[in-house]
């Protein structure tokens, strides 16, 4: 009973802090209909501003800062105040010129947006935690209830505030005229811009309030468990969106129920579950996904959210920008166009170049750093699939990119070499039988995963694959007898061909540049046929598809097929090239960082996806011999994301968009020409 | 309702579609005969829409029985509805944003492709002969709606109104289907293409493949169609051959009641 006390009363203020965070989410969402990932990270902010106004004294950016040293309120306040602005800031600049635009580029774009936050924040305050500063409530001694639960006072004022915060809000949207105006834009935004209601501003205030909300989670947080830090909002984030959609988004009492629900499950199954606290991440994403399974409108939640407009998954989307921005993109569009209608010979023309720079470049630190270029640009590839031409974002691609370089890892180290000692070099083939044999593994796993998601459209079905992919990591963490969890795999054998070794950069480099070439061959042949057109009919228009004998659910299973297969082919090459993965290798990170690349490149290109690892690795580089860089690694993180946010703005369809795909066989219309 | 002559295309019987509390449709039967063409009309909010929705898959009625070459499809998919051979178009023209005319016409043929990835990886000869087969076909039929060759490698979404609506038919016919479903194909055409499009109607009708069409315009109605059922307000308001139809006078109030 005490140890049930003592769980309950955590949860509870695990609960709280979800609870506010979720509020944010649903607030939003409720207005715009916009997941704003980037919630997480102003969270973040308000755990940093607040912990930085206590202090008497921070390092910013390297140099220590004289700091005014606020008690605990005040420093609050301005906290939630400043993050407040930051908020509304970032929806004038990043969202609202996608108002009208397909609904995943605002949501790509606050994917960016939440990227570029936390590597200013890393750059500003540095990699270290922040640790919060001793007050005078902190040091009383705490409250105990029926003899056993301690609750320190901060403890119950977390709570105490979470239930004021709430209730204010409640209030505030039932009385005052901001309030009504709000609910009137969530019910129908043009009805509400035709009765004279500033929709813009409404906007403004909904982002204000969910990011002080958020901050002041983020700093009960921080103050709950003593640090601030760069990545400290990313998993509450998430959580908080998970107990958002479970209390059914758009609902502010169900914000609240959520985060409770949530903050209760994860202290009691910490607390109950063998190795309990190990798993308790696992144990939020395995309901999200369940939860949107069976009942993907939420607890609370109307079920007609669950929808995408129809139409690209970008395209459409107004293309802004100056004239001379314009006329510079009319060339390369030009060119491009050009490139693309050449077909095969200009990919085998792109074949050679690369070859010839294979041969030609001197330095194995270069050819090391085009080697990670191809095999992102394969992996953006798959990713590609299923995003560029299906139509339907897929945040847990990593997951299958992880199980091809497990399998052949755990076959080469664990099993063979370590309960058999058999040499690697003994059985160099099985690399080659490991290379299908992974990508079949991988598809049938993301069948697996994208048969529960086919009701699912839009937000919800990035949140389901996001979930996924988190279980699959946490799975990759936790399961030591499989994966060696956080310590990873060490001593995977470079590639071998007939004893010969090809661990030298320049065979990686080769022999990466021949498995591109198959998975561009195989997927270019997959796309330009009737199955190509049925995955972009169901991009474009899921219903006319349907009713043109287009067995949707199918098609989409057989995309998810197809972008599983090349992750887990890519996966095993990967492995045996770095030969150390760790379940650091697969985080929620590298499929973001993936999606980029797939959008700055062009959805539904062949060539986009190495256009966009080509631009984005060589930068990553060339960058590192800029001072400033040198001395913030982060900002180019940051870097990425204002590019992309940029791109969404001015160029939402990518920068490589007019090389377009044809989709029918190449031999069937030359024939018909003639 | 009367008595069906035996072997009608489709039937529909006792459907009834509810949205919250408004009945759109209350308890409707129609049949469809072979290879005529079919009109279906009313006025605006009449449930047109609403039937043709139905007998396409798109809504499942909450209640009632769909029988269509005598077997009962109402359990089916959308996809299910189009495979045994129900073709439809849109009120508000919808095709695939992105893909060219061609391209967009061969998804209409997608039924008809079978080949397996492997066979489509490593370029089966059968898989090529079915896709050339098959532009071939798309070729013909965008010849038969009346659309010049050069259009076919246009973004189809950039052609003209009346160009789109071709297009759409085109994909439609590519299924080969047993009854084409067209909803208000003649909307916002001047009279010479409404001519054109009629000409293309009967000329479907002459390939064997019956026609439901939704249609205002009483004049090509009249002249173009076999058969006539009215709604109004989702029920059956008269039902039977055009001339006896449209000279009903609760067919004429309906009507002027709405339009004025
Ligand atoms: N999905 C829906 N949800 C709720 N009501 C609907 C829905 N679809 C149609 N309705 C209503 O059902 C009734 C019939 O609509 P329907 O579109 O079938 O009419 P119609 O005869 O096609 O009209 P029109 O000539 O204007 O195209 C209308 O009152 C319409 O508002
Ligand atoms: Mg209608």
């Amino acid at each position: 009973m005490d140890y049930f006390g003592q769980l309950l009363a955590n949860g509870l203020v695990l609960g709280a802090i979800y609870a506010l965070t979720a509020v944010a989410f649903t607030l939003v969402y409720g207005v715009v209909r916009l997941v704003n990932f980037a919630f997480g990270e102003l969270f973040m902010l308000g755990a940093f501003l607040t912990t930085s106004l206590m202090l008497p004294e921070v390092r910013l950016f390297g140099t220590v800062v004289p700091m005014p040293g606020f008690p605990l309120p005040i420093a609050a306040l301005g906290a939630i105040v400043i993050t407040g602005v930051i908020g509304v800031v970032v929806d004038r600049i990043a969202y609202r010129p996608l108002r009208n635009a397909p609904r995943l580029a605002p949501l790509i774009t606050s994917i960016a947006v939440s990227v570029v936050l936390q590597s200013l924040a890393q750059t500003a305050w540095g990699a270290e935690e922040l640790r919060f500063p001793q007050f005078y409530l902190a040091t009383l001694p705490p409250v105990v209830l029926f003899d056993s639960i301690y609750l320190s006072v901060m403890d119950l004022v977390v709570m105490a505030t979470a239930i004021v915060a709430m209730l204010g809000l409640s209030l505030f949207i039932a009385r005052s005229s901001l309030g009504r105006a709000m609910r009137a834009s969530a019910e129908d935004q043009t009805a509400a811009m035709l009765v004279g209601i500033p929709v813009n501003r409404v906007v403004a205030a909904a982002f204000a309030i969910g990011s002080g909300f958020a901050a002041l989670a983020g700093l009960l947080y921080a103050q709950t468990y003593g640090f601030a830090h760069s990545s400290m909002g990313f998993l509450p984030g998430l959580k908080a969106l998970t107990a958002a959609v479970l209390g059914g988004i758009g609902s502010i009492p169900g914000a609240a129920l959520g985060g409770l629900i949530l903050g209760l499950v994860e202290a009691l199954g910490a607390g109950y579950l063998p190795n309990g606290t190990a798993w308790k991440d696992a144990i939020s994403f395995v309901l999200l996904v369940g939860l949107l399974y069976l009942r993907p409108q939420g607890l609370l939640g109307r079920p007609e959210l669950n929808s995408a407009g129809r139409g690209s998954l970008l395209g459409g989307a107004s293309e802004a920008g100056a004239f001379w921005l314009r006329a510079v993109f009319a060339r390369v569009d030009a060119l491009l166009a050009r490139f693309a209608a050449a077909g095969a010979p200009a990919a085998l023309g792109l074949l050679a170049i690369a070859i010839v720079v294979g041969t030609l470049v001197p330095s194995d630190y270069w050819l090391r750093i085009l080697t990670m270029v191809v095999i992102y640009g394969m992996l953006a590839s798959g990713l590609n699939v299923i995003v560029g031409f299906a139509g339907l974002l897929d945040l847990g691609f990593v997951a299958f990119w992880a199980v091809g370089s497990y399998l052949t890892s755990i076959l080469f180290v664990l099993v063979l070499k370590e309960s058999y000692g058999v040499a690697p070099q003994e059985v160099w083939w099985l690399l080659y039988l490991n290379l299908p044999l992974g990508g079949l593994l991988a598809a049938g796993l993301a069948v697996l995963l994208g048969t529960p998601t086919l009701r699912l459209r839009g937000d919800y079905l990035a949140i389901m694959t996001l979930g996924f992919g988190e279980i699959v990591r946490v799975v990759a963490i936790n399961w030591m007898d499989l994966t060696r969890g956080p310590m990873g795999i060490r001593g995977i054998p470079a590639p071998n061909l007939f004893g010969i070794s090809l661990g030298s950069p320049r065979a990686q480099f080769f022999f990466a540049l021949a498995l591109a070439a198959v998975v561009v061959f195989a997927v270019a042949r997959l796309v330009r046929s009737y199955v190509g057109r049925a995955w972009v009919a169901i991009r474009e228009d899921e219903e006319a598809a349907e009713a043109m004998g287009v067995p949707t659910a199918r098609y989409k299973l057989y995309a998810y097929a197809a972008s599983g297969f090349v992750g887990g082919f890519v996966g095993v090459f990967y492995a045996h090239s770095q030969q150390y993965i760790s379940p650091l290798n697969f985080s929620l990170f590298e499929n973001i960082l993936l999606l980029m690349l797939v959008v700055l490149g062009g959805l539904g290109t062949f060539i986009g996806p190495f256009v966009g690892a080509l631009i984005w690795i060589v930068f990553l580089q060339l960058a590192l011999d800029l001072p400033f860089v040198q001395a913030y690694p982060e900002t180019r993180f940051a870097l990425l994301g204002v590019v992309l946010i940029v791109l969404m703005v001015f160029r939402p369809q990518g920068l490589a968009a007019s090389a377009r795909v044809g989709l029918t066989m190449p031999g069937a219309r030359a024939k018909e020409a003639a | 309702m009367t008595e069906l002559k035996g072997g009608a295309l489709l039937e529909a019987r006792q459907v009834v579609v509810r949205f919250g509390g408004l009945e759109a449709v209350g308890g409707l039967d129609m049949a469809v005969a072979r290879g005529a063409i079919h009109g279906l009309i009313g006025p605006n909010g009449a449930g047109k829409t609403t039937v043709l929705n139905v007998l396409t898959g798109f809504i499942r009625p909450t209640a009632g029985r769909l029988v269509f070459d005598g077997e009962e499809i109402g359990g089916l998919n959308v996809n299910g509805f189009a495979r045994r051979g129900l073709a439809r178009t849109f009120q508000n023209i919808r095709l695939f944003g992105a893909m060219t005319v061609l391209e967009s016409v061969l998804v209409g043929a997608h039924q008809r492709f079978s080949a397996s990835a492997p066979a489509l990886i490593f370029g089966g000869r059968a898989a090529r002969t079915a896709e050339r087969a098959m532009i071939a076909r798309a070729h013909e039929l965008l010849d038969f709606v009346g659309l010049r060759h050069d259009i076919a490698d246009r973004v189809a979404t950039t052609l003209s109104y009346g160009h789109q609506r071709r297009v759409e038919i085109a994909r439609a016919l590519m299924s080969s289907p047993k009854l084409l479903l067209l909803d208000e194909p003649l909307a916002g055409m001047n009279a010479v293409e409404k001519q054109e499009i009629a000409e293309l109607v009967r000329q479907v009708r002459a390939q064997g493949i019956a026609v439901l069409l939704i249609e205002h315009d009483m004049q090509i109605v009249r002249s173009l169609c076999d058969h006539l059922t009215v709604l109004e307000y989702g029920k059956l308001l008269a039902d039977g051959a055009p001339e006896r139809v449209l000279s009903d006078p609760a067919v004429q109030a309906a009507y002027l009641g709405r339009a004025r």
